[in-house]
């Protein structure tokens, strides 16, 4: 495909203007000039300057690392699992990283680190558990995967469930949690981000060391098994680096919902099946998304600040609804079933 | 008026006027009563101030109780156990209609977004005029569950979609609804906030005899519903035609039965949140305890449905102690693996079938 690398220039533009309009845009005023000043020559007391260094830079950096992590891991499972609703989101990763997180931190008293470990254990833990439930529950036709999303569903509701009885349980741990839970894009969880962005750097590296067997795979397993790639091996290795890379992702800010549902939608059609391509376009795509929805969250509804996170999982929700319409219950479906 | 035997070998008491009960149906309710007053009886027993049914008892036939014991027995525990079994008792029914009118045996008032589209105008009202009267707020909980139930059946457009492909959809709507439900928060006062996010969980920390008061017209209606529609549903169970050929007029007793489901839910929501699953868990318990069909199945999955919700705030209660964890959330939390149970088993059965 010829257009992939505009494609590619285009996001890091759109990327770039987001970051910039990210960082320079606060309290209803664009300030430029300050953002400039403050990235060329760095003045600690201006009073301006120091909240784009200390406070707009943090956010921007972990938007852009939550959004990029979140929309790669969608893109490869929606290829891999082949179902149009895969996303972290919907398969119980992110419900189940944060309970583990919540939990260690209030059963075990969790430091920083320990609770990255967490937040791994707990996406596995999600990840299983819905693909358990989909077999316990499978139906005998089923082959547009309904079962795994609904039971990834079902271990959403549960594990959020739990996450909010424990955080009822203690109300020091609430306050600490509550925003994190929603997942909240905040300067406060910078030190997060200094823990944990090593882990979704090599998970993105290991990626896309493998996106030409990844790619093959999305023709068909026995397919791709004749052209010489080891399926089994691939599967894993793709799918532990997926649930990894969200887990630290969520550990930095909380779930950070449906960016890795909505943004393999909007890069598929402008750049393909290919992951090489859509892998690094759907990085910057959902770094983008995650970079506005931050701003709007903050700027749009002054005073109030919001939630980066339910303002997306509405943005997700709407598509949900779409896919839903389109893929599984059109006509043509209709007269298969 | 006498005991037979129905076509399938049951014993069944019939009357002069056609009215027939089954013997196990019969059975099945008186237990399920027990079981009601014995959860009571325990649920009245649970909690910090010290004293149970024997003072309760010993009180109405006249000897007085300490001042607290009296506080907890009349002014916490009566109101609480009351509203959750009204309140569980509204809302299994309306899971069993919306089951046998959309012949999926999955519907679930709070899994298909209607409860969370209640709570959606109720915010919205809140936020436009916080000083609306209570029966403004009831009929607002009732607009938005009506909405959403519309849009869902226009999105899903027609029955023959498969089931599990309607629930995705109402889960679909209610992430919407709840995040929708979550930016609106903000724009309410903090004060009012905070106990709004508690109900929005579901809560019957909020119980009161005059809560109660308000919430007993709608368990009034429920009867004369059941006893309106309750044989209707039965042909609504074996599909559109059959229930045409059985001579009932779908098009206009559908609507009005969508309407009645979704002002039961709409009653339980505006009283105490959103129960979510209970909708679905209460008619499958009840069918698994005893089969009916028609006016008995909601009977029972009525009942079934306040004696979970009894239950399950008893349960949490017991075990969490001080931690006031809200009944919605304690339905979930059971609800979940219950569900996924009968889909197990809605599966093994579909392959035994094949």
């Amino acid at each position: 495909m010829r257009k992939a690398v505009p494609v590619f220039l285009a996001a890091m533009l759109i990327l770039l203007c987001g970051f910039v309009a990210n960082l320079s845009f606060g309290a209803g005023v664009w300030q430029f000039d300050a953002f400039f000043r403050a990235i060329t020559q760095f003045d600690p007391t201006s009073y301006e300057q120091s909240v784009i260094v200390y406070q707009r830079m943090p956010r921007a950096m972990i938007a852009i690392y939550a959004g990029a992590m979140t929309a790669v891991s969608g893109m490869v499972l929606q290829g891999l699992i082949a179902n149009p609703l895969a996303a972290p989101s919907t398969l119980g990763i992110n419900a189940g990283a944060a309970f583990f997180v919540v939990a260690g931190a209030l059963f075990f008293n969790l430091g920083l680190f320990a609770q990255g470990a967490a937040a791994l254990a707990g996406g596995v833990c999600g990840f299983l558990t819905c693909f358990l439930v989909a077999r316990l529950a499978g139906r005998v036709n089923d082959p547009r995967g309904l079962s795994l999303i609904l039971s990834g569903a079902l271990t959403s509701m549960f594990f959020a469930g739990l996450t909010s009885a424990l955080l009822l349980a203690d109300p020091g741990l609430r306050t600490q949690f509550l925003g994190w839970v929603s997942g909240n894009i905040n300067h406060v969880y910078f030190e997060r981000l200094g823990a944990f962005w090593w882990l979704g750097i090599l998970c993105l590296t290991v990626l896309l060391a493998i996106v030409r067997p990844m790619t093959l795979i999305q023709l068909g397993p026995e397919k791709a098994t004749s052209a010489g790639v080891n399926v089994r091996l691939i599967y894993v290795v793709a799918l532990t680096a997926t649930v990894i890379a969200t887990a630290s992702a969520v550990a930095v800010c909380g779930p950070i919902g449906f960016v890795g549902l909505v943004v393999p939608h909007m890069v598929r059609p402008l750049t393909g099946n290919h992951f090489a391509r859509a892998l690094p376009v759907s990085a910057l795509f959902g770094a983008s998304i995650c970079l506005i929805a931050d701003l709007i969250a903050r700027e749009a509804f002054q005073p109030y600040v919001l939630h980066t996170g339910p303002l997306l999982d509405l943005l997700g929700g709407l598509l949900f609804v779409v896919i839903v319409k389109r893929f599984y219950l059109s006509n043509s479906v209709r007269a298969s079933t | 008026m006498r005991w037979t035997r129905a076509l399938d070998r049951k014993v069944v008491y019939r009357f002069e006027s056609g009215l027939e009960i089954r013997l196990h149906n019969l059975l099945a309710g008186i237990g399920l009563m027990l079981v009601a007053l014995i959860l009571a009886a325990l649920a009245v027993e649970t909690g910090a101030t010290s004293t149970g049914m024997t003072d309760l008892l010993q009180n109405i036939f006249g000897s007085g109780l300490s001042d607290d014991q009296a506080y907890a027995l009349w002014t916490v525990r009566l109101p609480r156990l009351l509203m959750a079994f009204l309140a569980g008792w509204c809302v299994a029914i309306s899971g069993a209609i919306l089951q046998s009118i959309a012949r999926n045996p999955l519907a679930d008032p709070g899994l298909f977004g209607l409860s969370q589209g209640s709570m959606t105008t109720i915010l919205l009202l809140m936020v436009l005029a916080p000083a609306a009267p209570k029966i403004l707020v009831a009929g607002a909980a009732m607009a938005g569950g009506l909405c959403v139930a519309l849009l869902l059946i226009w999105l899903v457009g027609g029955e023959r979609s498969s089931g599990l492909a309607i629930m995705l959809m109402g889960i679909a709507m209610e992430t919407v609804l709840s995040s929708t439900n979550t930016l609106m928060l903000l724009y309410t006062p903090s004060e009012v906030s905070m106990g709004l996010s508690q109900w929005l969980a579901g809560s019957l920390f909020q119980s009161s005899w005059s809560l109660i008061a308000t919430f007993l017209p709608a368990f009034g209606l429920s009867f004369a519903g059941i006893f309106l529609w309750g044989r209707a549903l039965s042909t609504y169970d074996l599909g559109n035609e059959m229930a045409m050929a059985l001579g009932e007029p779908l098009g206009r007793s559908r609507p009005l039965i969508l309407i009645f489901a979704v002002f039961l839910n709409a009653a339980a929501v505006t009283a105490v949140g959103p129960l979510t699953f209970l909708g679905v868990l209460a008619p499958h318990i009840a069918g698994f305890l005893s089969p009916a069909s028609g006016r008995a199945r909601l009977l029972l999955s009525g009942l079934v449905g306040g004696i979970l919700v009894i239950g399950a705030d008893t349960v949490a209660r017991r075990l969490a102690g001080d931690l006031p964890l809200p009944i919605g959330l304690s339905l979930t939390i059971i609800g979940v693996p219950l569900f996924i149970l009968a889909l197990r088993l809605q599966a093994l059965s579909r392959k035994h079938k094949h």
